[in-house]
């Protein structure tokens, strides 16, 4: 017995022997959490396989859950966050009610465009790290260093097969922050940003109805209505919108509103001047 | 196009969308699902005559399109046949072969003999080389006796006492290699057929429902529509009725009747308004 | 050193051939939450193209008094799935430090939630075919749904039906459960009516979806347990 239980005590499984990272002989904190393992599939090129098994073509499609609009932009309040809930397979509405906007910590939104699995997993995982820098460091992480941490864990994985399109806002040192990353690689700094495949149309709005110096009732207002118009046009997008302000002393939910609901609001609205 | 020529022939099929649709097909465009009977049809000859059956489920994809089509078609009055395959195309091609039989028929002054449509229908099926996605189960009475055919879509036949096919074929051959025998009585020759289509039914997803037979003798058909109903369905547990107001209003709009009200005014005669003027 | 191996012979790699693992076993769920219930339910009919494996194998499984999952899609990869929660949930003699043990509690509907969600996206690369939905209670005793893709993107709703005949039954939850198009229609659902509903869903379902029947498996679970309720459904 004793044999028994020292042999698996001490395993000398490498996570290369292993395929199974959970249930795995021995439990390793250090190992099991320091950093994700994931199972690839025992082909030559497991990048091709999986692109054959998602491809729509495939006989048996894996749908992983796609299609989004989200934006967000900086005002004189600090930051409004928006995004629409559904979430699509294919031409199937997987859902309406998709919590797009991930709320990291306290601080730290991110927001969710592309994979769903994708943007859950790696925004969780990224909350975990700016959680363990805390710890260590005895501060709150800057939003430039997290959104780097984001954009360096997912370039690991490039051309895998993720697909992300996030925004991560949040307030530090340096005031409201606003960072564009995806799962190409690119991390961008910026003022305002409308993701996924409806934000041609909310960039329409978001652009024309901007102003640096306008009230936060205002930008939340802007926020909302750019959505909405996105998921107007957009059949990718819908259900409802979910609308954050990020200030100084964190964020705050300002509320979730119902697409049919906001259609008959703005609809029984005068029309406003555009010239 | 051909199309727009003055010369095009009358009927047959027309081609004109088979390279964009090919094409379309190439870049990932889903074209309509035909609607399948993935089937179980059967046939038997007895003591007296033939005794077909089928299966009544068509299928779209997974989706079932009827729960309670007919499969088994007429060709004429001494023979049946029983389709598998493409609907349309077992629909089609057996009303096409049953006008021609028809005309035989007028031209001949005879009953036509089963050979002669299984003959039509293969010559066809064979013709078009698969295209036409027909399964057939040809049988009938004629004066050489019971015959029983099948004829495949590519438009090869086979001549035997008794066959299966569709995709529940071989559940209902496994019933037929097991209790088949020459020379059965019209009820035990039935009940094998609805013992058969009853194997695909229940063991073949394509085949569903209720199962038809159709019993043809020298002197007599008798066409059991839904001979058995082994799969009636259930009542359901809750009440489905909307209660008034559910709709949502988002606008009333009410408009008084337009009245119209005719009258007739004299109008006196003119020199100017002749119009019947020579 | 020097090759015992003729260096004439060819060297040839390996053939590779197409590595299709998976299929498709067809086969329904749903689960919906009330105030202080869950029901997760499933036909229990496992078919492949226009076969049928077998007419009773359950797609259910009880992980706790307060947790059910319901799995379908390639059953598999269901069957490993499960196993391992069960494995991760309690111990086995492979790996003997997992929650119960390390923690001496059973795992909560929202903790083995984000456990499954980690496992899936652990095969975010090879992914399980499997769609997944857990029922259960929550901590304070209401009903929680939580649905998953296959990579492991998961939310809790109040129902959700997956599965072959998913897109048959879902309009339906929408409307008779969210009330969705329906002006001034909320109210709290029974346990009865929420049961009626089910049925009448599976039952429907099975006229129109080839790959939905035989039987269906109702888990309902309440602060008392677990209790399993069975009927039978069409078998054609």
């Amino acid at each position: 017995m004793d044999a028994l239980v020292s042999k698996y005590a001490h395993s000398s499984a490498s996570p290369l022997d292993s395929s199974e990272g959970f249930s795995q002989a021995g439990f390793d904190a250090a190992q099991q959490f320091a950093l994700p393992m994931f199972d690839i599939p025992m082909v030559s090129n497991p990048i091709d396989f999986l692109r054959a098994h998602t491809d729509p073509s495939a006989e048996n499609r894996i749908r992983i859950q796609h299609g989004t609009t989200t934006l967000a932009f900086k005002f004189q309040g600090g930051i409004v966050v928006a995004v629409d809930s559904r979430a699509s397979g294919g031409s199937y509405i997987a859902s309406q009610t998709v919590k797009k906007v991930i709320e990291i910590n306290p601080y730290l939104l991110g927001t969710m465009a592309g994979g769903a699995a994708d943007c859950q997993y790696w925004e969780r995982e990224l909350g975990r790290r700016c959680r363990l820098y805390e710890l260590r460091n005895k501060e709150r992480i800057s939003v430039a260093a997290a959104s780097k941490i984001l954009s360096n864990m997912v370039y690991d994985y490039k051309g895998m097969g993720l697909s992300m399109g996030t925004m991560i806002t949040g307030w530090d040192k340096t005031g409201p922050a606003l960072y564009y990353v995806d799962s190409d690689g690119s991390r961008l700094k910026g003022e305002r940003f409308s993701v996924g495949s409806g934000s041609t149309f909310a960039y329409g709005v978001l652009d024309t109805g901007y102003d640096f110096d306008m009230s936060v009732d205002d930008a939340i207002a802007l926020g909302k209505r750019s959505i909405y118009h996105a998921c107007h046009r957009d059949a990718y997008s819908g259900g409802s919108v979910n609308v954050f302000h990020v200030k100084e002393s964190g964020w705050e939910f300002k509320g979730n509103f119902d697409f049919d609901k906001l259609h008959w609001d703005y609809q029984a609205q005068p029309k406003g001047q555009i010239v | 196009m051909t199309s727009r020529l003055p010369s095009q022939a009358k009927g047959g099929f027309n081609f004109d969308n088979h390279v964009r649709n090919a094409a379309m097909e190439g870049k990932g465009a889903a074209l309509p699902k035909a609607t399948k009977t993935g089937t179980t049809i059967v046939g038997l000859i007895y003591k007296d005559g033939v005794v077909l059956g089928a299966d009544t489920r068509a299928t779209a994809g997974p989706i079932v399109a009827d729960k309670n089509c007919e499969k088994i078609h007429y060709l004429a009055p001494n023979m049946y046949c029983c389709g598998a395959g493409t609907a349309a195309d077992t629909e089609m091609t057996t009303s096409l072969i049953s006008s021609q039989l028809e005309l035989h028929r007028l031209a001949t002054g005879r009953q036509a003999r089963i050979v002669t449509a299984m003959t039509l229908l293969k010559q066809m099926l064979f013709k078009y080389q698969g295209h036409i996605g027909a399964a057939l189960i040809l049988g009938g009475v004629d004066i050489s006796g019971p015959q029983l055919y099948t004829i495949y879509p590519h438009g090869s036949t086979d001549k035997l006492p008794y066959v299966t096919m569709g995709s529940g074929s071989l559940n209902a051959m496994s019933v037929f290699e097991s209790r088949w025998t020459p020379n059965m009585d019209r009820e035990s020759a039935i009940e094998l057929v609805k013992d058969a289509i009853e194997a695909g039914i229940f063991n073949d997803l394509g085949s569903g429902s209720n199962v038809d037979v159709v019993v043809l003798t020298k002197d007599k058909v008798d066409v059991l529509r839904n001979y058995a109903r082994p799969n009636e369905r259930g009542v359901k547990e809750a009440s489905y009725v909307f209660r008034r107001g559910t709709t949502q209003v988002l606008k009333t709009s009410i408009r008084d009747m337009v009245d119209i009200k005719e009258t007739v005014e004299s109008i006196a005669t003119s020199t100017a308004m002749e119009v019947d003027a020579v | 050193m020097m090759s015992t191996v003729p260096s004439e012979l060819p060297v040839t790699a390996p053939i590779e051939h197409r590595f299709d693992p998976y299929v498709d076993n067809g086969g329904t769920l749903l689960s919906i939450a009330g105030k202080d219930f869950c029901v997760v339910a499933a036909d229990t009919r496992l078919s492949e193209g226009y076969s049928i494996h077998t007419r009773y194998v359950p797609k259910s499984v009880k992980l706790s008094d307060k947790t059910v999952i319901s799995m379908g899609g390639c059953y598999a990869d269901c069957l490993t799935l499960t196993k391992r929660i069960q494995q991760n949930m309690e111990a086995s003699l492979v790996a003997p430090m997992w929650y119960r043990h390390a923690h001496g509690k059973t795992m909560s509907t929202a903790a083995i939630a984000q456990m499954l969600s980690i496992m899936l996206y652990q095969k975010r690369f090879f992914p399980f075919y499997s769609w997944c939905i857990l029922g259960g209670l929550d901590e304070e005793g209401r009903g929680a749904v939580y649905t998953y893709d296959p990579v492991g993107s998961y939310e809790r709703e109040a129902c959700r039906c997956a599965g072959s005949a998913s897109s048959l039954i879902q309009p339906f939850l929408d409307n008779q459960i969210n009330f969705k198009n329906q002006a001034s229609e909320r109210r709290e659902l029974s346990l009865d009516q929420v049961l009626r509903i089910t049925k009448d869903s599976f039952t429907s379902a099975t006229e129109r979806d080839i790959y939905t029947g035989d039987y269906l498996e109702i888990f309902v679970i309440t602060s008392n347990g677990v209790e399993l309720q069975k009927m039978g459904l069409k078998k054609d």
